[in-house]
């Protein structure tokens, strides 16, 4: 037990043990670019763009290159988050990055920050959006649906669907597409029904101005969950703050 | 024994819904305290219902003791302070499922499109904007 002390870029900061370098990173307010991080799920260090220099005084000058969202942290460990090697090696993933995915904002805006305009590989010829992280797999799963997940192997590696077939514990929450580090996923709505991996979701509406937040199906998920019941969810927010309002209103005397 | 300290020394959002006059001050002061950037307005979290008979009442958190919304949370993003003794959103945890916005009974947990996050009365840290600013003193915070 107790604090381990190390330092990053020269600052000294402390963390508890099992936690990782960018944990104490981001604690300390210092700066370290992902993708595929979240809070909500284990890291995976799909995507490498989190990669830090590694050394300690004990190794001899031996210095490498580890993800900061896995790498627990240790007694003086050196660890250097913006040197030349670090930026050179982020700058390659970002190369292979944009050349799958030369139209993704989220990932031009990274590739400019390490001096990529344009890719220097070859354009994927396929081009897309996602990166194959695997946050939405790792979160659906996260949520208990376990309804999408990477597909195939090798170049025709995907995230999708088991068997290309509508996945029946698959609810419409659209976690996935909310949570996509490059907007890779989409969903569409008309106001009653969204549509998401191939099935058309019933949209749950305000019984009293059509307002939607969820699907039907995931009402009944959180019912079953929560020991719920769908009529709990029969009023949007705004018409459930009005009724509150006029609840006090009849409560209270003055 | 240091929980009954705590919860001694935790300050409340005291609503006297009779001296509302419904300026709505209280949402503009929400608004512009939680908005992090210039012409991207974030939305209030408090907000005020004309309940017939010229009386208003502003709606906002409880922070329920028991709350349905960080029971309804299926990832742990909302966590009480224990400073404020509000219930806040972790924004690098949450998932947007928005559970908790159709969990709470009293329509207090809200989603912010434009922000891309859900949003709720996080008493502005243990200094809430709409207390300070309130006129009349509907709302007060000791």
């Amino acid at each position: 037990m107790g604090l381990i002390s190390f330092s990053i870029n020269g600052t000294a900061v402390s963390g508890a043990e099992g936690e990782t370098v960018l944990t104490v990173a981001r604690r300390a307010g210092i700066h370290i670019p992902t993708l595929c991080h979240h809070e909500a799920v284990e890291p995976s260090g799909a995507c490498r763009l989190c990669m830090v220099e590694i050394t300690h005084k004990d190794w001899k000058g031996w210095k490498g290159l580890v993800t900061a969202c896995l790498y627990p942290i240790e007694h003086g460990l050196e660890v250097s988050t913006d040197n030349e090697a670090v930026r050179e090696c982020r700058r390659n993933v970002l190369d292979l990055l944009l050349a799958r995915c030369p139209n993704a904002p989220a990932i031009r805006d990274l590739a400019a920050e390490y001096g990529l305009k344009q890719t220097t590989l070859t354009v994927d010829e396929d081009p897309t959006n996602c990166i194959l992280c695997g946050l939405c797999t790792r979160v659906c799963a996260e949520m208990g649906h376990h309804a999408i997940s990477t597909v195939g192997r090798g170049v025709s590696k995907k995230i999708g669907l088991p068997l290309d077939e509508p996945a029946e514990s698959c609810v419409g929450c659209a976690v996935c597409a909310r949570i996509c580090p490059t907007d890779a996923i989409t969903f569409r709505e008309d106001g009653k029904t969204r549509r998401i991996w191939g099935q058309n979701f019933e949209l749950l509406r305000c019984s009293e101005c059509g307002a939607s937040h969820i699907t039907r199906a995931q009402a009944e998920f959180i019912c079953e969950r929560e020991g719920m019941t769908i009529e709990d969810f029969e009023k949007c927010d705004a018409c459930r703050s009005r009724e509150t309002a006029l609840a006090f209103s009849r409560m209270v005397q003055w | 024994m240091v929980e009954k300290e705590m919860a001694v020394q935790l300050k409340r959002l005291y609503v006297t819904p009779g001296k509302c006059i419904g300026c709505r001050t209280c949402e503009l002061s929400c608004t512009f305290v939680h908005s992090t950037e210039v012409g991207r307005l974030r939305r209030s979290r408090v907000k005020v219902h004309d309940t017939g008979n010229e009386t208003f009442i502003p709606v906002l958190c409880l922070q329920c003791e028991v709350a349905a919304c960080v029971r309804a949370c299926p990832v742990g993003a909302l966590v009480r302070n224990e400073t404020t003794g509000a219930i806040d959103v972790d924004e690098e945890r949450c998932v947007r499922c928005l559970s908790c916005v159709v969990a709470c009974p009293f329509g207090n947990m809200l989603h912010d499109e434009q922000a891309a996050m859900v949003v709720k009365c996080d008493v502005c840290g243990g200094n809430p904007a709409c207390a300070m600013f309130c006129p009349t003193k509907a709302l007060v915070y000791r």
